[in-house]
């Protein structure tokens, strides 16, 4: 890559450091580069804790954060002094170089900065109140002073200001101040880093590049595949999706309501399911839990009807503002009896996208629940996302009935091939059906008798088999070298972009090396996963849980020895140690990493 | 909080680096603290013609890598301005309000490039050469083959203008009671001196004899950018005015700091300020030579780099008397030019 810079702002909750990132990132992305960015921010709103933006930017997409930042910005020292070791080598370190109270030795983050690192001492503060007569937006100041220290163009950045402070007026004439007072001191700076910006990447034909966050992309998806009912209960950190919907979904005369809780969500979308709706919630954790029963409804009645899930660290309330995969297993078989379902789980923003588009497709097509599982770092996540200029999704996947004339007794779940079978909706003239989450018979009527049993058990199950082909849709793919290598890794979810950092990396070294990505979780790809691990001597399956949930499910379809890589950091893995992991196997000596 | 001694070192040039080398190896448990305005580490300085080469990297200009630093556990302070210290409770405050204690302190913050007051109006017009980025500023303005007005002329711009001459520049110089400095030629040998320079391709003007300086300006357009104005009413133009005026000491901060301090910190030729625990080191200190009964400074890098270390020695129990290292005087070559004694750092 031409361009391949990260930047890290540090600073307390009130700095407005992740309203910095996001204009930066905006910036960044109508410049033309690619940019990945995940923020990281307390449980409390304002006035402790410690933030955290994060932003890549790359002239080809990247899909996970670097381990080391190019520039790292403190906007109070006290949290970024930790993270100095963040910046490598020859970056730079940008910092207040006044502060406003004496200090004891070892406060100032100068007293920090490695022989290494670059040092940036800017009078932030000053930039600040002389630009606006006060020191609030000092994290514009920092915005300004980046874009004008690199040399880039000040208008996407002046454009992202003003989109943000829209109707603001002298809130965003004052921003603006700020802005181009860093940008001016930007410019006078003597550069000593070696932090380089090529000329961004050509824009893709066909389509339109925008930045977006995991949620938005599900919505985005969502509503480009035409969803037109939503019930849901806001939970951390899904709530932004019902968010978005609401405000999207009356436009397009669809409709939304927020219920009085996770169950009566489900029931009210698999109601709106049974009537032929487009219909989905989304919830979290402990959301799915008091989901499970009406799942297993969804199951047994075979109602089209979408889930997304966005985990977070559990169990129970667990840490609502922490990355976790840890929802994996109750996705899958969460719920009582034989409950298939199909999981599908995206590893980028543009992965949402289509994901969330595809599991309407897949909900009416094979007649089941699909729960689209996302995670808090892909939810939070921004991604540059080359969005089709026409969606992509069809707009009726349904198998209907043709009920007309049809005498009576009109038999919803009838035994066929391929295991879905016909529907209707009510209303529908010869289309009427008993629904139950009791066993029944192809009418539908309650049947307990053990050979209806398996049929009905076996045809919920075989239909799903069916998504593993379903039309625009990998269920998995594999990159890094063919044939025979040292180190196999298979990944899911998030995860996914670490480990693909991880083994582009390994390849640098001569590591042979390539990485499955798993999007179908269930029902699961067994062939490709089966010839994938023939090829590998060696495989790691990294995720973030503590039980290593997918490595199971792996191990359950492809029986064979896996090295299970499983860290709970409340955080993204670590590219590092993925890479180490992935040296070890390969019989690569690795240093102990300092403390 | 552990007990060993705590040295803090102000400069981070040929002195200071050289006392933190010293005092690390003869005081291995100590903590050292090496605090500097520079953003660079420590680098060549006397390298910098090489700019004019087209090195434009600084990092090949760096003396010790930063693994340097951290293997010899050496905290490198950069961009960090002290401006005071108090001697009674051996503190050192810095700009960003941080107070420093230290058991034993030594200020090697080194000399700034002078500037004669009535040129002082006209700094905006001129370009320096102190720091990196002043070098590479030079070398970016001048057009090739390009026209440089020196005034004054001490040995660091002679120094450049050597490699300027040698890169087929043109090299005018303004001489006057600064050329050759810290070099001191008689009135009697200065001919012979200015003689030698033109003999090295130098086109020198005694200042005298147009009536010295009046002004600097911007050139007109379609000339070259400055213009220089002598009180004798003729003009120069040339394409970047450099000042070369010698330095004077950076010791701002130690002003009320209870330390004597002349034009230069006063030291003891063992390198002691009045205070017991504060020593100096480098161009920024006056030592006491019995031979002439005077605070004498000396120049060049190894009589710098030789403070430090007799600096470093003092401080860790030694008790030994400075000598100089360096023959100071100019010297004119058998081919007719002139060679400073401070050049041999190559």
């Amino acid at each position: 890559m031409n361009t391949d810079v990260q930047i890290a702002i540090v600073g307390s909750a009130g700095d407005g450091t992740i309203a910095a990132g996001d204009i930066l990132r905006r910036a960044m992305a109508e410049i033309g580069y690619r940019v990945i960015s995940f923020d990281l921010y307390p449980a409390e709103i304002r006035g402790f804790g410690k933030c955290i933006a994060r932003l890549r930017v790359s002239d080809e997409q990247a899909y996970s954060l670097k381990q080391k930042s190019d520039i790292l910005v403190s906007l109070d020292d006290s949290h970024a002094i930790p993270h100095v070791g963040e910046a490598r080598e020859w970056g730079a370190v940008i910092y207040e170089t006044n502060s406003v109270n004496p200090l004891p030795e070892g406060a100032h983050l100068s007293a920090h900065i490695d022989p290494g690192q670059v040092p940036y001492n800017v009078p932030i503060r000053e930039l600040a109140e002389k630009s606006t007569g006060a020191a609030r937006s000092r994290n514009i100041v920092v915005v300004g002073y980046i874009i004008g220290l690199m040399r880039l163009p000040l208008e996407p950045a002046l454009r992202a200001l003003t989109g943000k402070f829209k109707g603001k007026g002298e809130i965003a004439q004052k921003n603006e101040a700020a802005l181009r007072a860093g940008y001016e001191e930007g410019l006078r700076w003597f550069r000593l880093d070696d932090i380089e910006f090529g000329p961004p990447p050509a824009q893709e034909r066909g389509a339109h590049l925008e930045m977006i966050n995991g949620n938005a992309a599900i919505v985005r998806g969502a509503l480009d595949a035409g969803i037109d009912t939503f019930f849901g209960y806001p939970i951390t950190p899904a709530t932004s999706i019902m968010e978005r919907l609401a405000s999207e979904m009356p436009k397009r005369g669809a409709r939304l309501v927020q219920t009085e809780d996770e169950i009566a969500a489900i029931s009210a979308t698999l109601g709106a399911g049974f009537a032929g709706a487009r219909a989905a919630t989304a919830t979290s954790g402990p959301g799915l839990s008091l989901m499970a029963e009406m799942l297993g409804f969804g199951v047994i009645a075979e109602v089209p009807s979408v889930v997304f899930v966005s985990q977070r660290g559990g169990p129970s309330t667990g840490m609502p503002t922490k990355h976790e995969q840890s929802d994996l297993n109750m996705a899958v078989f969460g719920g009582h009896g034989d409950a298939p379902r199909i999981v599908i789980a995206p590893t980028n923003v543009e992965g949402c996208y289509r994901c969330a588009g595809r599991a309407f497709e897949m909900a009416e097509a094979y007649q089941t629940p699909v729960i689209v599982l996302l995670d808090l770092y892909l939810s939070n996540r921004y991604e540059t996302v080359p969005f089709p200029d026409r969606p992509p999704f069809e707009a009726d996947t349904n198998r209907y009935a043709d009920t007309r004339g049809g005498a009576a007794g009109f038999q919803r779940y009838v035994l066929t091939a391929d295991g879905v079978s016909p529907r209707s909706t009510p209303g529908q003239p010869g289309g009427m059906h008993v629904a139950t989450g009791l066993e029944h018979n192809e009418l539908g009527r309650p049947n307990d008798q053990p050979d209806m049993h398996l049929a009905q058990s076996r045809k919920r199950h075989e239909k799903l088999k069916a998504a593993l082909r379903h039309p625009g849709f990998e269920p998995a793919k594999r990159f890094g070298d063919t044939g025979a290598v040292d180190v196999g890794l298979v990944a899911w979810g998030s995860s996914f972009g670490e480990c693909l950092e991880a083994m582009y990396l390994a390849q640098e070294e001569g590591i042979r090396c390539a990485a499955l990505k798993v999007l179908m979780i269930s029902p699961f790809p067994v062939e490709m996963a089966t010839s994938f691990l023939a090829d590998c001597k060696e495989v790691l399956v990294p995720e973030v849980n503590y039980q290593g949930q997918f490595a199971g499910i792996l191990q359950m379809q492809v029986p064979r020895a896996v090295t299970r890589m499983t860290r709970i950091p409340c955080a993204p893995m670590r590219v590092e140690e993925i890479l180490d992991e992935i040296r070890r196997l390969a019989g690569r000596v690795v240093e102990p990493q300092a403390a | 909080m552990s007990d060993a001694r705590h040295h803090v070192i102000i400069g981070s040039g040929v002195a200071g680096n050289q006392a933190a080398e010293t005092l690390r190896a003869r005081d291995p448990d100590s903590r050292i603290t090496m605090v500097t305005v520079s953003r660079l580490p420590f680098f060549n300085r006397y390298d910098l013609p090489r700019v004019f080469r087209g090195e434009r990297d600084w990092r090949r200009f760096v003396i010790y890598p930063a693994e340097y630093y951290r293997r010899n556990r050496i905290a490198l302070r950069r961009a960090t301005k002290v401006v005071a210290v108090d001697s009674i409770n051996q503190t050192l405050t810095l700009q960003h309000k941080e107070t420093i204690h230290f058991d034993t302190l030594l200020v090697a913050s080194g000399a700034r490039s002078y500037l004669p007051e009535e040129l002082s109006e006209y700094r905006p017009l001129l370009l320096g050469f102190g720091a990196f980025h002043e070098a590479v500023q030079v070398a970016e303005t001048l057009p090739k083959r390009g026209h440089v007005i020196m005034l004054g002329g001490d040995t660091i711009g002679l120094d450049l203008a050597r490699t300027l001459i040698e890169l087929r520049h043109r090299v005018t110089l303004l001489a006057d009671d600064y050329t050759f400095w810290p070099h001191e030629v008689s009135e009697a040998d200065r001919p012979r001196y200015i003689a030698a320079l033109r003999n090295m391709g130098f086109e020198v003007i005694e200042a005298k004899e147009r009536g010295s300086l009046a002004a600097v300006s911007q050139g007109a357009p379609g000339l070259p950018a400055r213009r220089l104005v002598f009180k004798d009413g003729s003009e120069l133009h040339g394409d970047v005015v450099m000042p070369f005026f010698g330095n004077v000491p950076i010791l701002d901060f130690m002003i009320g700091s209870g330390v004597d301090i002349e034009r230069g910190l006063l030291v003891r030729p063992d390198l002691r300020t009045t205070h017991e625990n504060i020593y100096a080191a480098g161009d920024n200190c006056q030592i006491w030579t019995d031979s002439v009964r005077r605070y004498c400074f000396y120049h060049g890098w190894k009589n710098v780099r030789a403070m430090g270390e007799l600096a470093a020695r003092n401080i860790t129990g030694a008790n030994e008397a400075w000598t100089p290292q360096h023959d100071e005087s100019l010297r004119l070559t058998a081919d007719g030019k002139i060679l400073s004694p401070f050049w041999e750092y190559q």
